[in-house]
C-alpha cells in the first residue's frame, strides 16, 4: 500500500545536500547498500532512481525486486540530523521516453561523459522516522520496561 | 466474432499455472512470451489514446504479421520492467490477448481479466525526417525502443530457388511492403548512414545498431556479394562514428573464415550472429533446405564456432525460431524430446564459445508452415529457461543481444542479470 511522502520527507529527498542511501537484496537474500545522491521524488509523488550502471548490483537487484516483489529501502539523513527510512517496491523502470531521455540529458550535463540504463520509479510503502530522540520517546513510552537498571538508581555510578 | 471459432488452449497450461510452476521465473518474462506466442489485438478503445505523434507506429520489418495485412496500429509494447514485446496484430479467431484501455491506461486483457499494464514504444523523432534522396528514413531504419534495425535487403535468395526456410515469409512480405508502401527493397548506404546520423541526433535514444537481410548466394565464393553488401553499409554507418567500433549486431549467412575476417576488420561490427533457425540436422535439413543445400548443418555450425575465434567468446551467436521443431509432418512429436534434443545441441555450441537464443515462432500467413500452431507456453518458458541456463554454465555473456540491446528473445531476457 502506498504512502504519501511529506512536504518535509519530499524536501529532504531532493535536497542535493542530503545523504540518501539505497538497500537492496541479491537472490541470496544479502544486503547491498549504497549512497545515491540521485534519489530525488518526481511530480508523481514516487521515488525516483537513476542508475547509471546497467550491470551494477544495485541495478541487477532493483531488477530482480520487480521480477519477484521485492522491496528495498532508502534512508536519507540531513544536516540537522533529520533521518527518514522509506521502504518501498519498484514499481516500473524507464529505459526509454521521454522522462528517460530527459535524465539522460541531465545527467551528462552534471556528470559528463556518463551513461544511463534507467529510471527506476520506487513506490513509498512505509516511512519511519529514524531521528534517535524521537525513536528514544516514542520506544520509551511504548516499552518502559527495556532499560538498565542503572539509569534510574538513586545513586548514579561514578565513571 | 463466435467465440466457438476461437483457438483454445485447454489442454495446455495457462499463464497463472506456468507463472506457479516457475517460481524463480520472472512472470514479467513469462507473460511476454505468451504474449509473443498468442498474438494481441488493440480495442478500439485502446486506440483511442493511440497518437502517432509520439507513439511509434508499424514501420517496414523484414517479416509480415500474423493477421498478413499493413495497418496503421502502434508498433509494439514495452513492460514495466522495461522489457520489450515484440508482437503482431492477430486475428481474434486466433484467441490472442486484448490490449485494451482500464482506467486510463493501456493493458494486457485476457478473459476479462486485467493481466498487466503496457506501455507503447515511443516515437523516434528521425521517423519525421526523409533522407535528401526524398525517402522516409522509418524507411531506412526500423526502431525498437533502444535499437535501430537497418534491413539492407529484404529479398533472401534461397526464394528464387524456392528452397526458403519454411517458417519464413520474408520475400512475400517484401512483396507487399514494396507494394503497399513504396519501401525499398533494397538500400543505398548513403540513405543508410544520413538516417544513423540523424537519429544519432536524439540523445540517449540509441544503444546498438542490427543489420540483417536475405542470403544473397552470388559472387567468387558462396555469399561474397552478401559480405561486400554488409561492408559497403556498415563503412556507411561507421561514418557517423568517433570510434572505429561501434555496439552493433550482423544478422546474416553462415560466412567462411576469410569473409569473416574482412568484416571484423573492415567494418566497426562487433557481434555476429547466423541463424541455424532449428537444432538437429534432420529437422534443418527439412525446414532450412536452402540453407541445407548451400552450406550444410555441421559446416553451418563449425562457421560459427571459428567466428568466435574472430569476434570473440560471447559475441558469436545463433539465433533458432523456436518452436519450429515441433511443426508437422516431420517435426518431433513430445516437447520433451524437442526440448532435450535443443538444448543437447545448444550446449555442444555453448561449449564452442557460441551462444544460441530463439524468437517465438509465430505460423505466419505468408510462410509454408501458415497452418500450423505453435507449442505450449510451457515449452517456449523451459526452452528459456534451458538457454538462458546454458549461458550461466558456460559463461557467456548476451549484452550485444540483451533486453535492451534486441528485446526479441525471452531467454536473453532472463539473461539481463548474469
Amino acid at each position: 500500500m502506498s504512502v504519501q511522502l511529506t512536504e518535509e520527507q519530499i524536501a529532504l529527498l531532493n535536497d542535493r545536500d542530503s545523504h540518501k542511501v539505497l538497500a537492496t537484496v541479491d537472490e541470496s537474500g544479502n544486503p547491498h547498500v549504497v549512497f545515491k545522491q540521485s534519489i530525488h521524488v518526481a511530480e508523481d509523488g514516487n521515488i525516483h532512481y537513476l542508475e547509471l550502471l546497467e550491470s551494477s548490483r544495485t541495478n541487477h537487484n532493483l531488477v530482480r525486486a520487480i521480477w519477484f516483489d521485492r522491496k528495498v529501502s532508502i534512508v536519507v539523513k540531513g544536516g540537522d540530523k533529520q533521518s527518514f527510512q522509506i521502504k518501498g517496491e519498484p514499481l516500473e523502470v524507464h529505459v526509454t521516453g521521454p522522462l528517460f531521455e530527459k535524465h539522460y540529458v541531465e545527467i551528462q550535463e552534471r556528470l559528463g561523459d556518463v551513461d544511463l540504463a534507467g529510471v527506476w520509479v520506487i513506490e513509498p510503502q512505509e516511512v519511519i522516522n529514524e531521528n534517535f530522540w524521537l525513536r528514544k520517546v516514542d520506544e520509551e513510552a511504548k516499552h518502559p520496561l527495556f532499560l538498565h537498571l542503572d539509569r534510574i538508581a538513586k545513586t548514579k555510578v561514578q565513571h | 466474432m463466435s467465440v466457438a471459432l476461437k483457438r483454445t488452449f485447454q489442454h495446455e497450461l495457462s499463464l497463472n499455472d506456468v507463472v506457479a510452476k516457475y517460481p524463480d521465473l520472472p512472470r514479467l518474462v513469462i507473460i511476454k512470451t505468451d504474449v509473443q506466442r498468442r498474438g494481441i489485438h488493440y480495442t478500439e478503445r485502446a486506440l483511442s489514446i493511440v497518437n502517432p505523434d509520439i507513439h511509434q507506429m508499424r514501420s517496414p520489418y523484414l517479416f509480415g504479421s500474423r493477421d498478413g495485412e499493413i495497418k496503421d496500429l502502434p508498433e509494439s509494447l514495452l513492460l514495466r520492467d522495461g522489457t520489450t514485446i515484440l508482437v503482431d496484430p492477430t486475428p481474434l479467431e486466433q484467441n490472442p490477448y486484448l490490449v485494451d484501455l482500464v482506467d486510463g491506461r493501456l493493458a494486457l486483457v485476457d478473459n476479462d481479466e486485467v493481466v498487466e499494464f503496457v506501455k507503447l514504444w515511443p516515437k523516434p523523432k528521425y521517423y519525421d525526417v526523409k533522407t535528401s534522396s526524398g525517402i522516409p528514413m522509418s524507411h531506412i531504419a526500423s526502431a525498437r525502443p533502444q535499437r535501430l534495425n537497418i534491413f539492407q535487403s529484404s529479398y533472401c535468395h534461397f526464394w528464387a530457388e524456392h528452397k526458403e526456410c519454411r517458417f519464413c515469409d520474408i520475400v512475400n512480405h517484401t512483396k507487399q511492403q514494396k507494394n503497399e508502401l513504396g519501401v525499398p527493397v533494397r538500400l543505398k548506404p548513403y540513405d543508410v548512414s544520413e538516417t544513423i546520423r540523424e537519429a544519432l541526433k536524439e540523445k540517449g535514444r540509441f544503444t546498438s545498431i542490427c543489420l540483417t537481410a536475405g542470403s544473397v548466394l552470388k559472387g567468387n565464393e558462396l555469399f561474397d556479394n552478401e559480405v561486400d553488401f554488409y561492408i559497403e553499409t556498415l563503412q556507411a554507418i561507421g561514418e557517423n562514428f568517433a570510434t572505429k567500433k561501434f555496439p552493433s549486431e550482423l544478422i546474416s549467412s553462415a560466412f567462411n573464415e576469410k569473409q569473416l575476417a574482412r568484416l571484423y576488420a573492415e567494418t566497426g561490427i562487433t557481434s555476429y550472429t547466423s541463424d541455424l533457425e532449428v537444432l538437429g540436422e534432420e529437422k534443418f535439413n527439412w525446414i532450412c533446405p536452402g540453407k541445407a543445400e548451400s552450406v550444410g548443418y555441421q559446416e553451418w555450425k563449425q562457421r560459427l564456432v571459428r567466428a568466435v575465434d574472430i569476434f570473440g567468446r560471447g559475441n558469436v551467436g545463433t539465433g533458432l525460431v523456436g518452436g519450429v521443431e515441433l511443426a508437422k509432418p516431420y517435426g518431433f512429436l513430445s516437447e520433451n524430446d524437442a526440448l532435450n534434443s535443443t538444448l543437447d545441441e545448444a550446449e555442444s555450441l555453448a561449449e564452442q564459445g557460441v551462444t544460441t537464443f530463439f524468437i517465438v515462432w509465430v505460423p505466419r500467413p505468408g510462410s509454408d508452415f501458415h497452418d500450423q500452431q505453435n507449442p505450449s507456453l510451457d515449452y517456449f518458458i523451459r526452452l528459456a529457461s534451458g538457454l538462458h541456463q546454458l549461458r550461466v554454465k558456460y559463461g557467456l555473456s548476451i549484452d550485444y543481444n540483451d533486453y535492451r540491446r534486441c528485446g526479441n528473445h525471452p531467454d536473453t531476457d532472463l539473461s539481463r542479470l548474469l
